[in-house]
């Protein structure tokens, strides 16, 4: 065995890191928060102005990147030293925002514009734009890079983005309001929670049409996954909706603070974090046992919208 | 100025119209709380606030009808002083926390420049129990649902009327109960 062969092994049989942390972005507050997952504190705040809403980390845990509608500006921070390095001018309503799992671009949708910009991440400039459908909101990548996501509300339909080119190849229907994305993680299947019509549409990327769709709560903001399971906050049910992404049946529905958005999951899956915008609370979920195991308080309004765990540590 | 604001209500309410309520907002949802110390026990306010088909402590309020009692989904029609009325439905209650929680449903702008509003009523025992802390908060979108709104629909129209109607809605429902009626 190879050197480096021999280190991707250890890496691989690493026990899951503790030092991860949750980047919770909260919108009156103009604040982010940053969760340490191992002590569940908050070990920082840093001022984000113009109303910070959208949140992405770069897979390598480097960088994290936050968007403000109402400052209609990215913002682009080095994640270890808390520091903020580019404030990117986008107009606009910039919401969504994901990262290329090699690091760069990040993707910003426009809410108002209809369109997504790329970022380049070391330097802030836009490097690249799709028009897509109506307001898109959540924004996802494949593991692989190739493929951007696009979450277009008021269009009912999801945008596919090869990311080579930043060309849109396709619009898929699926339900009333898809406002959260999120991909598995062998890239076969996305999950929209769809606002308006109170269910997940389940997305095959390769046939590019949508497979099953499931009843949530009311007013479902985004889906994390974990276990096998899909956890979807259901924002006008104070709840988390959890079922079985193989059977699709409904296998809890977990009381959480009032207006839970956004939600991911530990790298591990062993447990799930809920921001609860009016509660102004940081919930773990225990991804096996569907209870919920801590309740950690934050700054006010916290929304969370994307990929907000950091990898720190291994 | 008058007729600007109407025009412009108008406009956006006509764009409302073309969309389900839950499309109808920007990015950026308000949040505000008012609080207010009432000198009688907790039970005895929460028994008027609770009370999901009276609406008759908020000043502005003339007339309620509505059914289901205080049971979430149950509905009110708020009729207002200047006529116009309001749609809500109760969302939460829950009296061993002393809150609800209700929405409004369907109101005009024009009327209350927010969309998807919701509000929670919250009463908790001050003075080892014999006062009382009233917190009404509210949850909501400026009624105009695009970039640059106008001045009478922006964030800041949206937070200064529901600020107005929760400070002026709590002093009324202290002086009803301190009042002893």
């Amino acid at each position: 065995m190879t050197f480096i062969g021999a280190l991707a092994l250890l890496t691989l049989l690493a026990p899951p890191a503790l030092a991860d942390e949750a980047f919770i972005t909260s919108q009156p507050a103009e604040t982010l928060s940053v969760v340490d997952l191992a002590t569940r504190k908050v070990v920082a705040s840093l001022a984000i102005p113009g109303k910070p809403a959208g949140i992405a980390v770069s897979p390598d845990g480097a960088r994290a990147f936050v968007t403000a509608p109402d400052g209609k500006t990215l913002t682009i921070l080095d994640a270890a030293t808390r520091s903020v390095t580019h404030r990117v001018e986008l107009g606009g309503g910039p919401l969504g925002v994901a990262v290329h799992p090699s690091g760069s671009p990040a993707y910003v949708a426009d809410w108002y514009l209809h369109r997504i910009k790329a970022v380049d991440a070391a330097s802030g400039t836009v490097t690249g734009e799709v028009a897509v459908g109506q307001s898109p909101s959540g924004l996802a990548v494949t593991p692989d890079g190739a493929l951007l996501l696009s979450a277009d509300r008021d269009s009912d339909a999801v945008s596919l983005i090869d990311t080579k080119t930043l060309t849109r190849l396709a619009s898929i229907p699926v339900g009333a309001r898809p406002f959260g994305v999120t991909i598995d993680a062998a890239g076969m299947r996305a999950y929209t929670a769809n606002v308006a019509s109170n269910d997940v549409s389940v997305i095959d990327l390769k046939a590019r049409k949508v497979v099953a769709r499931v009843k949530v709560g009311a007013r479902p903001y985004a889906v994390a996954l974990a276990q096998g399971r899909a956890f979807v906050t259901d924002q006008y049910d104070s709840t988390v909706t959890v079922f079985d992404t193989d059977t699709l049946k409904t296998l809890a529905t977990i009381p959480v603070g009032d207006y839970p958005e956004g939600i991911a999951a530990s790298r591990d899956g062993a447990f799930v974090y809920v921001a609860c915008w009016e509660a102004n609370t940081l919930e773990i979920i225990d991804a096996v046992t569907l209870k919920v195991v801590e309740t950690i308080p934050v700054a006010d309004g916290p929304r969370a919208f994307g990929a907000f765990i950091r990898q720190s540590g291994d | 100025m008058k007729l600007q604001l109407f025009a412009a209500a108008l406009a956006a309410t006509s764009l409302l119209a073309t969309l389900p309520p839950a499309a109808a907002h920007g990015p950026t949802r308000q949040k505000i709380s008012e609080k207010i110390e009432i000198n009688a026990p907790p039970e005895k306010v929460w028994a008027v606030v609770s009370n999901f088909q009276d609406g008759g402590w908020i000043p502005v309020v003339a007339k309620t009808e509505g059914t289901g009692g205080n049971a979430p989904g149950a509905k009110r029609t708020l009729t207002l002083k200047n006529g116009a009325t309001v749609e809500e439905e109760v969302a939460k209650f829950e009296p061993e926390k002393m809150t609800l929680m209700y929405r409004i449903d369907k109101v005009d702008v024009a009327v209350l420049p927010v969309t998807n509003y919701s509000s929670w009523l919250i009463v908790t025992p001050a003075d080892d129990g014999k006062k009382s802390e009233v917190e009404w908060r509210g949850a909501f979108y400026r009624g105009y649902p695009n970039n640059d709104p106008p001045p009478e629909l922006n964030d800041e129209a949206a937070v200064n009327a529901v600020t107005g109607l929760y400070k002026a809605g709590l002093e009324s429902l202290k002086k009803q109960i301190e009042g002893g009626s």
